[in-house]
């Protein structure tokens, strides 16, 4: 027998692919918004474009296992999306993206979000090619969340924790649960946010404005 | 279905350096938080290989305990030990009592990935 070491990842041809896309995501932010379902990934992202729209041009991807609910709302505030079916999938690879910007016209666009499929496991292994992983957590589903699932919360940039305008009626406090997204990552960017009231959006859309900037800056 | 992307991931990098040899074995290293489950990579394993130059290779699963690294001096520790309780119990207990050094900045270091270490190939004959 002959022993051959790969000593790779298992998904490492997936983030090849991704590597190749970011380098040619130039002058677009993109971000790959990653949740459990129903935690508010959509909603975050109507938020998002709305309190944008005139400054910045946005595209979005919307990733799904069967419907196009999410897409439909997108569309509804008037951004262009593009819709992946995962067909059951549990998260979204680079190649679906590779696909979808090819009709998707990302060349003047400012941000592109990529709206992954709701779960808070698979999604965190698979590149897709993005500058910033953003995990939104859901505080009524449990302030410990990043001690359940270290793996999305390690590998984030960014930390949007939603609905805290039901934080007066359940048990999980905000402050609980940002204590316990620094500890799995200290270099988070932590947002407390409701996309229901408004809550705390503008400082999360200042964070987006400035690595928009961040990024444009350091490609000259 | 959830092992169904990562099983077919696996299988194409095996066989991507295979260099067109059988492959009889994988060695695998699965994190005790990779959410990965070995039986079932296993079923969807013997499914996709089907017809290919891995077809019966047999999987070996080595378990990659959790693993925090101690950001003040670097020392590493293998929370193993505590591997009968939940994971985030794990966890928040070793962020709890922090490093032997007295510092409290730990990260996990390991424990969250799938990977593939090695494979077994036939000799060209
Ligand atoms: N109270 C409250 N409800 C919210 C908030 N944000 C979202 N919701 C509600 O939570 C539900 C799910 O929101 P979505 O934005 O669809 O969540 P999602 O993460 O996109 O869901 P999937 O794509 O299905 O995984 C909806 O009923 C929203 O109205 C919030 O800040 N506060
Ligand atoms: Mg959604
Ligand atoms: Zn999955
Ligand atoms: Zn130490």
């Amino acid at each position: 027998m002959v022993n051959i070491p790969v000593l790779k990842e298992v998904t490492e041809a997936n983030t090849i692919l991704a590597d190749y896309l970011r380098s040619r995501f130039t002058h677009v932010l993109v971000l790959n918004v990653i949740a459990s379902p129903g935690a508010g990934k959509t909603s975050l992202l109507e938020r998002t474009i709305t309190q944008l729209n005139g400054t910045l041009k946005i595209a979005v991807i919307e990733g799904d296992p069967t419907t196009s609910i999410d897409a439909e709302r997108i569309a509804a505030v008037g951004m262009p999306v593009v819709q992946i079916n995962t067909q059951g999938g549990c998260h979204l690879e680079a190649r679906q993206i590779q696909r979808a910007v090819e009709q998707l016209d990302v060349a003047d666009a400012d941000v592109l979000i990529i709206e992954n499929v709701g779960n808070l496991l698979c999604p965190t292994e698979w590149d897709l090619g993005e500058d910033i992983k953003v995990v939104v957590a859901s505080l009524p589903e449990g302030d410990d969340k990043p001690l359940k699932y270290p793996g999305a919360f390690l590998k984030a940039q960014a930390a949007v924790i939603n609905k805290i305008d039901l934080e007066p009626y359940i048990a999980a406090k905000a402050a609980t649960m940002r204590e316990n997204a620094l500890k799995i990552n200290p270099g988070l960017a932590i947002f407390e946010v409701s996309c229901t009231t408004g809550e705390g959006i503008d400082v999360w859309l200042d964070w987006v404005r400035q690595k928009l900037a961040e990024k444009r800056a350091a490609e000259g | 279905m959830h092992e169904m992307p990562v099983t077919q991931a696996l299988l194409d990098l095996a066989l991507e350096h295979a260099g067109g040899r059988r492959i009889t074995d994988i060695y695998l290293q699965v994190g005790r938080m990779a959410a990965i489950v070995p039986d079932s990579v296993e079923v969807f394993f013997e499914y996709l290989s089907e017809g290919t130059l891995a077809e019966g290779a047999r999987l070996h699963f080595e378990m990659v305990p959790l693993e925090m690294t101690c950001l003040d001096c670097g020392s590493k520790q293998d929370l193993s030990a505590w591997a009968d309780q939940p994971p985030h119990t794990i966890l928040q207990n070793a962020f709890a009592r922090g490093c032997a050094c007295g510092g409290k900045n730990l990260r996990v270091t390991g424990g969250v990935s799938f990977g593939l270490v090695s494979i077994d190939v036939e000799p060209e004959s």
